[in-house]
């Protein structure tokens, strides 16, 4: 009949025609949400050419040009040097622009392979003939037949509908389905019966239905807009590198300014004062760095994505380890997203059951007779199956057709009893009734597997108090004994206990039908129910949930540790919230809420001292009504939090509510509806597996096993990399006085100057890099997970100690070992120290070519420059070994090395490795090259600033013992970075 | 978040205040006196011993270093060449012949760098053989030193003409080699100028040819070989006079010793040297 009233529906109505859709969709534009606004490349790739130092360097590059055209036209010979030195800052700029863009663009194109879906079909009835049409071709007016499994083209309003069942839950969270008819209902689009929506999905049956809106349009597509309108936040890692950057780029024009004036007061022209200026800014930024900490994040990054953390924005990774809150769905990343028997009742006496993952056997008391009859009931009452075809397949991972409970009984069973649907054959069924909502009951009449037992064995299941009131007996021991009202109490207490752990519970009976009334050909009717249906016996309880994952309970007590608080956020009833929270450990196993010190006091709840309750739970109706001020006060007095049957929507004032209490926020989200509070939080991790795209596309992280587990083991690497990427600066740091030193005493002693901006680049982007980036790569210190999270503002990347040390004590002793390498090679040439003082304006004179050295001897202008690039490459190599000292120390900020160990990093030794043929190369293989100032070196100058490396070291290693002997002291306070 | 991190200016300028000096905690730039004190004592401490340390590598790197020669000589394989007087400014020489305040500035550096040739300045040095090395023992502590004699210059020794020639429009040139210890020419070095175009000036050599002296080397030192004075030859331009006022270049060249560089591409100084005169009447 459905057919023809369908053929019927179809001559109605022949739907638009082509024109018309044609018009409309002209008028309407596409069925397809439009994707949230995305910076423009090529703004994002200017930005990335003014970010970070690149404004500074653009400033030296410019002067650079100045000072070329000023010397041009003096008619200077070395003119040129500048106009190379300014186009090699240009390009520095340039290269690490199109470096830091490139890994940007290489992460968000992770995600453009997950926006990509394959282009969705719709079944439309136009010009009065069914056609496929691309989704995006739906118009409204349209008329559209959808069934089982498909996923909703547009807003639809049902005109005809058999048995249709949809999913709601990316739009309410709900994940029950709902089912759906032509009925108007309610006047709430939301409520009513007779509207589907787009991107939900049909789970079974057929409906048609007559397109309402469409694309933007639609419900889906309004709270996507809703998402983009919540503003973009800089990352804690973004807000900490500006602050670096600050920092240093404050240094660089401050004591380049300084010295400006202080050349020009010392009488220096104002264009050997500009070059100076050039000289000081080059060495003082860390041209390499924002391009190792870019990839040093996206090393991270790949290390998270290996552990299901996929990140969106590299800048995330750090923002997940400074996490100091959690709010985490409950279904699907707390617990297993599958219903699983949990508790039995049987004999007056309550077993647990294995709710683990991988369970093979239960081991409760099976010795009972009750147990084999119950275990009869809950393999024959039960239409779920396996599908066929998966023998070697454990049997949790088995595919079953059949509802949440039914599949949950058929796997219990299967794992006890074994070969369930062998069991159903040898018992032969010879009539059913289904569930359905007014018997709430399921019940089936079988013949039994013993051939001497000629009678029918009737088993039904159903809501325990139906159950109960159907039964005169009760199974004892397998005894059928009378259900007195002592017994019926026992029942009534273990069904509430069970009910209060959260759990669904189901009651089982039995009845044997005597042989004599019901023979062997008896025509069992299950319209006019020819068989008895009450004084059953009554066999047991079964109770199930939804169990947490495994892993979750050492996760959270993980994050507590961490000093992380997990805050639950569900759809779910309170009674269950509660019940997984307890089990995950998310309300302690000591923790009371305000309800449960009232039930022990015995008093009404408004007389409990609210601060005594570590726990509360809240129910959405609660949230509701709530003032901020009141949701803080929840937020602040309690420190285990659960919020239960609440909507998406109320997500986002939860996520507000933290930020408030100045909290790194994660929340995890799968449905559209989560998309506003996954992009007001600071992280927004969506759900790999049941996210959905508009989720996806909100989130900064993708969880990708769906598992609250992998995100603790996220926030793992998140702290390790801000640790690392302190050791990293710390390392780049240092090396900038050893850098910056030589244009001030080149300044104020007129030496001749002991290190070129060209050398210098060379070691910012050559010999460091590597081992910059192997920092990255060290282990953690100790067990980062067992100190509390960062605070924003006061734990920061770059700290006064931090900058002070490396500056100031470390920086200091490699910039006197290079001088001492830079004196040695001048005075072994004939150039005494005394003699170099004041030396630079005669030095530097192209037409002094006879300045006589310490030894009477006299020098052209080309024999001293080239003497200086002897000294640049004395110096560059004293500091490239001293910076190996400076790798060596920084792999630890606390422990010593020895705790450390030498070789368990081995990146570190390839960076040393690096550093060193790098260094080998310039000095021997491009030696001979004139621009790049190198020359062949004398091999014991690589060695004379040995002394000073190892002070290094030794001094750091002191610094450590000191700081572990001695916590809290002066010393630690000045000395821990 | 941007709303709340932009504060008035009046609050910024009162945390400014009280960064500065917090008269509550009594902290001056975010230290109390006793933190500035401990502080400043760490730092002199650290400084000074560190400044301790660097004069004793200093010493040792120096006590390594012998007096009399420097470690290594590879720097200046081969010597450049340097003329006297030097203009201030790049190597261009320009003189009015009658006025001679124009070329008093050029006369002077003569005077004062001959003086160092004078006979009273020679007692000590020997007359050496003309034409060979003059190697020297080397347990000798002090080196001796060839007498150079300023008559050798001829017109350009200032004897006779106490303005080198200037005043007459024949303006005399110093050409000198650099002094490099232990440099040992072969051959027959000699100077050779040469101006860039012919027939624009004649020139005139003292000594005769533009000969280096090989008893002048080779050279001690400053220490050991105190009164060395390095040979010198005297160039004498006469500027034919019509082609006056035109600038001319000299290019000068030290020829006929194989040991002795004077074409590098870098170094437009090794071995030879180029400057321009310009002389106005």
């Amino acid at each position: 009949t459905s057919q023809s009233k369908q053929m019927g529906l179809q001559e109605v109505i022949p739907g638009l025609t082509s024109a018309r859709a044609a018009e409309i969709l002209a008028r309407d534009g596409p069925n397809a949400l439009t994707p949230p606004k995305s910076t423009p490349e090529i703004i994002k790739f200017l930005k990335q050419m003014v970010g970070g130092f690149s404004i500074l360097l653009w400033v030296g590059a410019l002067l650079c040009w100045i000072a070329f055209g000023i010397q041009v036209a003096q008619g200077v010979a070395s003119a040129f040097d500048n106009l190379y030195l300014g186009v090699v800052l240009a390009l520095v700029v340039i290269l690490t622009g199109i470096f830091a863009y490139y890994q940007e663009a290489k992460s968000t194109n992770i995600m453009a392979s997950f926006s990509k879906m394959i282009p969705q079909q719709a079944l439309v009835i136009r010009d009065g003939e069914k056609r496929e049409v691309s989704a995006e071709q739906l118009v409204v007016g349209d008329m559209v037949e959808i069934k089982g499994g498909d996923r909703i083209p547009a807003d639809i309003r049902l005109i005809f509908a058999q048995g249709c069942k949809v999913d709601n839950s990316s739009l309410t969270g709900e994940s029950e389905p709902q089912s759906r008819s032509c009925d108007f209902t309610h006047e709430n689009p939301l409520e009513t019966k007779n509207i589907a929506f787009y991107s939900t999905t049909c789970l079974e049956g057929t409906a048609t239905g007559m397109v309402i809106n469409t694309g933007d349009q639609t419900i889906i597509g309004r709270i996507a807009s809703l998402a983009s309108g919540v503003g973009n936040e800089k990352t804690p890692i973004a807000i900490e590198i500006e602050h670096f950057v600050h920092i240093v780029a404050g240094v660089a024009v401050s004591i380049g300014v300084l010295f400006f004036i202080i050349a020009v007061s010392m009488k220096y022209k104002v264009l050997d004062s500009i070059i100076f200026l050039i000289g000081i800014i080059v060495a003082n930024v860390p041209e390499g760095l924002l391009a190792t900490v870019t990839v040093s994040l996206s090393l991270t990054a790949k290390r998270m994505a290996k552990k299901n953390c996929l990140v969106k924005n590299l800048e995330a990774v750090e923002t997940l380890g400074s996490t100091s809150i959690i709010c985490s769905d409950k279904t699907g990343t707390l617990t297993q997203n599958r219903m699983t028997v949990a508790h039995l009742w049987f004999d007056d006496q309550i077993y647990s059951a294995d709710t683990s993952e991988e369970q093979t056997t239960q081991s409760f008391d099976q010795s009972s007779q009750s147990w084999a009859a119950l275990s009869k009931v809950v393999t024959l009452c039960n239409r779920a199956e396996f599908k066929p075809g998966q023998e070697n397949v454990p049997i949790m991972k088995r595919v079953v057709v059949g509802d949440a409970s039914e599949t949950a009984l058929l796997k219990f069973a299967e794992v006890i009893l074994g070969d369930v649907m062998g069991i159903r054959k040898r018992n032969r069924k010879l009539a059913e009734i289904p569930f359905n909502s007014t018997n709430k009951f399921q019940l089936s009449i079988h013949e039994t597997e013993d051939p001497n037992d000629k009678r029918f064995l009737m088993v039904m299941k159903g809501a325990p108090e139906r159950i109960l009131e159907r039964c005169s007996t009760i199974m004892i021991n397998g005894e059928e004994q009378p259900l007195d009202r002592e017994r019926a109490e026992a029942f009534q207490t273990a069904y509430m206990e069970l009910g209060g752990l959260g759990e669904r519970v189901l009651g089982f009976c039995h009845l044997y039908l005597p042989e004599d009334e019901f023979p062997d050909t008896y025509p069992f009717d299950t319209d006019s129910m020819n068989f008895p249906t009450s004084n059953l016996c009554f066999v047991g309880l079964l109770s199930m949930i939804d169990p947490p994952r495994s892993t979750v309970p050492d996760a959270v007590s993980k994050c507590r540790s961490a000093g992380i608080k997990v805050i639950m956020v569900t759809g779910d009833h309170p009674i269950t919230a509660k019940a997984i929270a307890k089990s995950v450990g998310i309300i302690s196993a000591n923790s009371e809420t305000v309800e449960d010190i009232a039930k022990r006091l015995n008093v009404p709840v408004e007389q409990v001292n609210k601060e005594d309750a570590r726990a509360a739970v809240i129910n959405g109706m609660e949230l509701k009504d709530m003032t901020t001020e009141q949701l803080d006060e929840i937020l602040i007095n309690h420190s285990e939090i659960v919020f239960a049957r609440t909507s998406p929507q109320q997500k986002l004032i939860i996520v507000e509510g933290c930020q408030r209490q100045d909290a790194v926020v994660a929340v995890t989200g799968d449905g559209v509806n989560d998309s506003p509070a996954l992009k007001k939080a600071d992280i927004g991790i969506a759900m790999g597996i049941a996210g959905s795209d508009a989720a996806k596309n909100a989130a900064d992280m993708i969880l990708l096993d769906d598992n609250f587990a992998s995100i603790v083991t996220g926030v793992e690497e998140g702290r390790l990399i801000f640790d690392n990427l302190k050791k990293t600066i710390a390392y780049t740091l240092t090396k900038n006085i050893a850098e910056l030193c030589p244009f001030l005493i080149y300044i104020i002693a007129s030496v001749p100057l002991p290190i070129g901006t060209i050398t210098i680049l060379f070691i910012d982007l050559g010999t460091d890099i590597i081992p910059s980036v192997a920092l990255a790569y060290e282990k953690a210190e100790s067990d980062i997970m067992n100190r509390r999270p960062r605070h924003k503002k006061k734990d920061r990347l770059v700290n006064e100690q931090l900058a002070v040390y490396s500056y100031l004590q470390i920086g200091i002793i490699q910039s006197i070992g290079a001088f001492l390498a830079y004196f040695t090679v001048y005075a072994e040439q004939g150039w005494l120290p005394n003699t170099l003082l004041g030396l630079r304006v005669n030095w530097e004179d192209d037409y002094y070519n006879d300045i006589e050295d310490s030894y009477g001897q006299e020098w052209t202008r080309y024999q001293r420059t080239y003497l200086q690039w002897t000294g640049y490459t004395a110096f560059f190599v004293s500091i490239t070994i001293q910076q190996v000292a400076d790798l060596i120390i920084r792999k630890t900020r606390r422990n010593s090395i020895f705790q450390q160990g030498l070789l368990r990093n081995k990146v570190i030794w390839v960076g040393i490795v690096s550093q060193i043929a790098i260094a080998l190369i310039l000095s021997y293989g491009l030696g001979s090259v004139t621009a790049l100032n190198f020359t062949p070196l004398r091999v014991q100058y690589w060695f004379v600033a040995m002394p000073y490396a190892i002070l290094i070291w030794v001094y750091d290693e002191i610094r450590k013992l000191f700081i572990r002997q001695y916590p809290g002291s002066w010393w630690d306070k000045n000395m821990y970075y | 978040m941007s709303k709340e991190e932009k504060k008035p200016f009046s609050q910024t300028m009162a945390e400014w205040r009280q960064f500065v000096y917090n008269p509550r905690s009594g902290e001056f730039l975010g230290r109390t006196a006793k933190s500035w004190g401990l502080i400043l004592l760490f730092y002199l401490v650290f400084y000074g011993f560190l400044a301790a340390l660097f004069t004793f590598t200093m010493w040792v790197m120096l006590q390594t270093l012998s007096g009399d020669i420097p470690k290594y000589r590879d720097r200046i394989r081969s010597p450049g060449l340097m003329i006297s007087p030097k203009p201030v400014t790049a190597l261009e020489f320009y003189f009015n012949k009658s006025d001679s305040q124009s070329y008093a500035e050029y006369v002077s550096t003569l005077k004062q760098f001959l003086k160092s040739y004078d006979d009273s300045k020679q007692s000590k040095n020997i007359a050496c053989t003309a034409g060979k090395l003059f190697e020297q023992n080397e347990d000798r502590a002090i080196k001796q030193a060839c007498q150079f004699n300023r008559t050798k210059l001829g017109s350009c020794s200032g004897v006779e003409d106490d303005t080198f020639g200037y005043a007459k429009g024949t303006p005399c040139v110093l050409v000198k080699m650099n002094r490099i210890i232990g440099l040992k020419p072969e051959g027959e070095p000699h100077i050779e100028c040469l101006p860039k175009e012919e027939g624009k000036v004649q020139i005139t050599y003292f000594p005769d040819g533009g000969m280096i002296d090989l008893m002048y080397f080779p050279y001690y030192g400053k220490k050991l070989h105190a009164d060395y004075l390095q040979p010198l030859v005297a160039v004498q331009l006469a500027i034919i006079s019509n082609r006056t006022k035109e600038e001319v270049t000299i290019e000068c060249k030290i020829m006929g010793s194989p040991n002795l560089k004077n074409e590098d591409d870098r170094d437009k100084f090794l071995g030879r040297i180029s400057f321009k005169i310009q002389m106005s009447e």
